[in-house]
């Protein structure tokens, strides 16, 4: 193999000075933010976990799916029966079925990796039907299972808790209480940290943990197979890429990282209804892609970062004080933030077609080109 | 084998940072939080847009009406600010609003928080760093019934279990040869409904002869009406909201099926009479009941010179000249906010949280500008439902074919 | 949910023709916003997630003029071709700056106009609940055969709705201008060097879209009142399913596809009852859309094309 080239190797020193600097920031983030904000980072965290999934599948693989808020669904709920257990169940005077393992009360770490496997498990047998559906038609099949799912998993009341969903308050030790002076003891550490700090920490360790995997599965021969079905399923065929384990695989992958983020967001938020998961969030996720960039995972985090602060900035601009007096009326005005949160949509895509993946590859092209 | 080296510089970074710079915690605040000499910040949450959007007038005609009463001088001194944020009624957002205007502004209590799951997700949470969760905006019953386990939360409308059960002992009393259909919200509210219903019905719920539930993502339930009418019922409950009630009249009427019929409170507001009407040739409204515990807006003969509404419009005029006056649930959120002020009030020259909840826990008033007149708005050791009273209320059609809701008989006590 | 039930046999011949026939009539209004969603995608290779709410717009628009005096058929005339002309500042305007953008790009733009008309509506009229005048557009007479109820206004929506498909039909096989919007969204370049005016034509296909998409709003207004904000949002969901079932670019399809599923979707609830007295387990009433979306779903797989869309071989 020669020796790359001064430029890419330059390249690569850049990338490699990004993601150190990215880990670094995250990890001592907290020490600057209020305790409140770091919890709003830990929601950007869940989003930004369920973004790399969906990104795998739609970005990688060119496989649209409307639907993957269902999968957040599946590993909410998942996690927190898990959580709950038969136990906590019986104290929201729920009985589930014998048959159904939910064990007796979980540690909340625990449960993240088995509600990401059953999601990905669901995601696989949801990809084998969906081989032979392309495009507008994946679309609507994915479609269907986001706004199918919340109603199915409300029906069998005595697992799920109907439409109220599931409490995990005081089902477990009192970490999930939330309560400002409940301090989290981190074992390893030998230290106490705040509710909200912990679940920032739990969020991105697991985000981190998540964008290595993602890293490792996309630099191999699962990636390149992805990209090959995204640019010409014909082309990769004849390469003798297996379209259906690879389609599959992603289809898989991707729900994986949606479970593991619904059970953050049990975790997060202490409750599950089907009323959380519901279809504006899988739309959600996909203009949280498509603004991320598709098909690279360096804006992976601006996508996050929009999905959670754009409602979060439409509201604050509304508050009193901050806009001259007529301006302030109309942006309170029912209906504005709606209009307000579509015109920036376009605007943004106007701006950054390709996304900010897109925009920064253009912006570091000359650093990471060869002359 | 560089790969696996960068993975492992990369964790060594990440740990190295994170045990350096893990922030520790800290005690909590000794004082109430949200109150000062001249300011008190109480905070909740409401759908403003989405789906339930219409429900947002219940925040803001009480910041209306709270403002009104800051022209005059607050209470005590203290000018009260109500904020207010969007959950898009998805109860996992309303659990992080709340936690963000407890812990980040750190507001003196929660108040009007709409949605009965919403209200559920915040419940355990709100009491056990006790904060209040005063006057939820929702009628389930358990926000009343389960004060002993959450010594800090309080509802404030009558429950709708309560509501149905006044159905169906009127029945029970004046149509003995009732055959009941049920036309559903297939959720816990619906659910609710029927259930208090039954209660109402004693001996009688064997009279139910008929039930359907319709979902959200439902279009129209013009289905659902048509089977209702194979069942031959003579009454039908309506048990849903405004979109799928006003269905219901017309699909009734279209499909032909004359029962007398029923519809909850939450659906009964005039326009939807007026629109369910279909201009007059909708004979089905004509008769229909429900129950009242609030001023109708769009009454004006009734009220004409009535100083409750009269401050209404007024305040309506000044402080919301955008919103709709003839919208019931300004009404509702003006009376919430009335009894809130109230209880200020009664909480002293200094307040605490718990000394408002101790005022909540002794409600005894008379004067609510803002419902029927009679209506006391009292609670005590053993009862947490402010509201108790209602009266039963017949869509009256006159001469000219213009509709109003005539209320009739004495105040009923809603049973809890 | 089951309590006594007072009826003492299963669902007869009567109830289930009515229920076929109320089943028609809502699928009337889904075929009607599918042929929307059908048009556009066939004239412009987009799917216009927006076309649920600008119809509902477009209601709006047409019960403001109504409101400020106009007759209903005259306010009805007026909003198609404020729609029409919407449509095409809509395409010049807001999609040109990206039409060479990924697809995503552009799904997703549309899903930002979704919002925008949404907040919109709400903004102009509030969520306050409104009616057009009765007997609009159609007499809401009924009558009785055989115990079945027939009401006038459904068989009028239907009948627009056939008419529709055959126009449109009609349009796309045997006009010029049909040939040329066809044309421009499939083989842009070659238009150009025959003359077409392709970003005209993608303008006059979201115009023609956004008029189709207006009668269907008004309609819906009509059969599903009352008029408010949120009225489209789930006849989209329906109307997407139905267009895409039938085959993205077929007008018939999406025809077939939104009296499918209208039909399917009663059926399923009328025999919940029945089939839970039989012994099935589940209560199916409170599950009718996801089991006709498995209907659907299966369907499509055995023909992953929709129903009538052209299927495309590929041989590898």
């Amino acid at each position: 193999m020669s020796r790359p080239s001064n430029s890419l190797l330059l390249g690569r020193g850049v990338r490699l000075a990004g993601v150190a600097a990215f880990v670094v920031g995250v990890a001592i983030l907290p020490r600057f933010l209020s305790d409140f904000r770091a919890s709003e980072f830990a929601r950007v965290g869940i989003f930004f976990i369920a973004l790399i999934g969906l990104n795998i599948l739609t970005g990688y693989t060119g496989q649209i799916s409307l639907g993957h808020g269902a999968f957040m669904a599946l590993g909410g709920y998942t996690s927190a029966l898990l959580i709950a257990g038969r136990p906590g169940l019986e104290l929201a005077q729920l009985d589930p079925p014998d048959w159904i393992p939910v064990g007796n009360g979980m540690k909340d770490i625990w449960t993240i990796p088995i509600a990401a496997f059953v999601a990905g498990l669901f995601g696989f047998l949801v990809g084998l039907p969906a081989l032979r559906l392309r495009g507008l038609y994946l679309a609507l099949a994915t479609f269907a299972l986001a706004v199918s799912l919340p109603i199915v998993l409300r029906e069998p009341e005595e697992l799920t808790g109907g439409t109220n969903g599931l409490n995990l308050f005081g089902t477990t030790d009192d970490r999930l209480t939330g309560a400002l002076d409940n301090a989290v003891h981190i074992p390893v550490l030998d230290r106490d940290i705040t509710f909200n700090d912990w679940t920032y920490y739990l969020v991105w360790t697991t985000a981190l943990i998540g964008l290595a995997i993602a890293w490792f599965v996309l630099r191999g021969r699962s990636g390149r197979a992805f990209k090959a079905i995204r640019d010409s399923e014909v082309a990769a065929a004849s390469s003798g890429v297996s379209l259906a384990s690879y389609k599959t695989l992603a289809f898989g992958i991707s729900a994986a990282y949606a479970g593991a983020a619904g059970a953050l967001f049990a975790i997060v938020s202490t409750i599950v209804s089907p009323g959380s998961f519901p279809v504006f969030l899988s739309i959600q996720l996909l203009i949280g892609v498509v603004i991320a960039g598709l098909g690279s995972l360096g804006g992976l985090v601006f996508g996050a970062l929009f999905l959670y602060y754009l409602p979060v900035g439409i509201q604050e601009l509304s508050e009193v004080g901050r806009l001259p007096d007529g301006l302030q009326d109309a942006a309170k005005s029912p209906g504005m933030p709606s209009v307000i949160y579509g015109v920036v949509l376009i605007l943004v895509l106007f701006v950054l077609p390709r996304g900010a993946a897109g925009f920064l590859r253009r912006l570091l092209s000359p650093l990471t080109n060869r002359l | 084998m560089r790969r696996t080296g960068v993975l492992i510089g990369v964790i060594g970074v990440f740990a190295a940072a994170l045990a350096l710079a893990l922030p520790a915690a800290h005690g909590r605040e000794t004082a109430d939080p949200g109150i000062t000499r001249t300011s008190i910040l109480i905070g909740g949450t409401t759908p403003l847009s989405g789906v339930a959007s219409a429900y947002a007038s219940v925040a803001r005609g009480a910041e209306a009406y709270f403002k009104y009463v800051n022209a005059r001088g607050g209470v005590n001194g203290r000018e009260i600010t109500y904020k207010y944020l969007d959950d898009q009624y998805n109860a996992s957002i309303t659990v992080q609003q709340t936690r963000q205007l407890v812990q980040q502004d750190q507001v003196f209590a929660i108040f009007n928080s709409l949605g009965t799951e919403h209200n559920l997700a915040i419940r355990d949470y709100l009491n056990s760093i006790r904060v209040p969760q005063i006057f939820a905006a929702t009628g389930a019953r358990t926000f009343g019934a389960d004060f002993r386990k959450y010594p800090w939360t309080i509802g404030y409308q009558p429950s709708y279990t309560g509501e149905t059960a006044i159905y169906g002992r009127w029945i029970q009393k004046n149509k003995k040869n009732a055959r009941i259909a049920i036309l559903y919200q297939n959720d816990d509210y619906g659910k609710e409904l029927i259930n208090g219903l039954r209660k109402g019905l004693g001996p009688m719920s064997s009279r139910i002869v008929m039930t359907q539930g319709y979902e959200v993502t439902a279009t129209d339930i013009q289905s659902q009406i048509a089977r209702l009418k194979t069942s031959r019922a003579n009454t039908f409950m309506i048990f849903a909201t405004p979109r799928y009630s006003i269905q219901s009249f017309i699909y009734a009427n279209r499909l032909g099926w004359k029962p007398r019929i029923f519809v909850n409170s939450v659906a009964s507001a005039s326009n939807l009479m007026e629109i369910a009407s279909d201009a007059g040739h909708n004979k089905r409204v004509n008769g229909t009941m429900s129950i009242q515990f609030l001023k109708d807006p769009t009454d004006s003969t009734r009220w004409a010179g009535d100083a409750g509404m009269k401050l209404y419009r007024q305040v309506m005029k000044k402080y919301l000249p955008r919103g709709n006056a003839n919208d019931v649930f300004h009404v509702y959120s003006m009376a919430s906010a009335f009894s809130f002020v109230e209880a200020l009030r009664k909480a002293g020259k200094n307040p605490t949280r718990s000394g408002v909840m101790a005022a909540l826990a002794k409600l005894d008033s008379k004067k609510n500008p803002f419902l029927i007149p009679g209506v006391t708005v009292k609670t005590g050791r053993a009862d947490r439902f402010p509201i108790e009273q209602v009266q039963l209320t017949r869509w009256t059609v006159n001469r000219k074919g213009d509709g109003r809701w005539v209320r009739f008989g004495p105040l009923q006590r809603v049973p809890s | 949910m089951r309590l006594c039930d007072g009826r003492t046999s299963g669902t007869s011949v009567a109830e289930l023709l009515q229920q076929v026939v109320i089943g028609l009539s809502s699928g009337a209004i889904y075929a009607l916003l599918a042929l929307a969603l059908v048009l556009i995608h066939r004239a412009t290779g987009v799917v216009n997630f927006a076309q649920g709410e600008m119809a509902m717009f477009s209601a709006y628009v047409a019960w403001q003029l109504v409101q400020w005096g106009s007759p209903y058929w005259v306010a009805f005339g007026g909003t198609l071709v404020l729609s029409f002309a919407g449509g095409l500042l809509l395409q010049r305007v807001v999609m040109r700056p990206v039409e060479n953008a990924p697809v995503l790009t552009i799904v997703i733009v549309t899903l930002g106009l979704l919002l925008v008309f949404n907040g919109l509506a709400t903004w102009l009229w509030s969520g306050e609940v409104r009616t057009f005048p009765p007997n609009r557009p159609f007499p809401t007479r009924t009558f009785d055969i055989g115990g079945v109820v027939i009401n006038v206004q459904d068989l009028g929506i239907i009948a627009v709705t056939l008419f529709l498909v055959a126009g449109l039909w009609a349009f796309f096989r045997f006009t010029k201008a049909g040939l040329a919007l066809r044309a421009a969204a499939l083989y842009p370049e070659s238009s150009r060097l025959v003359g077409i005016r392709v970003g005209w034509m993608l303008g006059v296909g979201w115009g023609l879209a956004a008029a189709l998409g207006a009668v269907s709003g008004m309609f819906t207004a009509a059969a599903f009142p009352p008029l408010e904000p949120t009225m489209m949002q789930a006849v989209l969901i329906y109307a997407f399913a139905a267009a895409v079932f039938g085959g993205i670019d077929s007008p018939l399809g999406a025809v077939v596809g939104g009296l499918t599923l209208g039909v399917l979707l009663n059926l399923v609830g009328t025999y919940a009852d029945d089939l839970q007295d039989l012994g099935f387990p589940v209560d199916l009433e409170g599950l009718r859309l996801p089991v006709a979306f498995v209907f659907i779903l299966v369907l499509l797989v055995a023909r992953p094309q929709g129903l009538f869309g052209r299927a495309s071989a590929r041989r590898v």
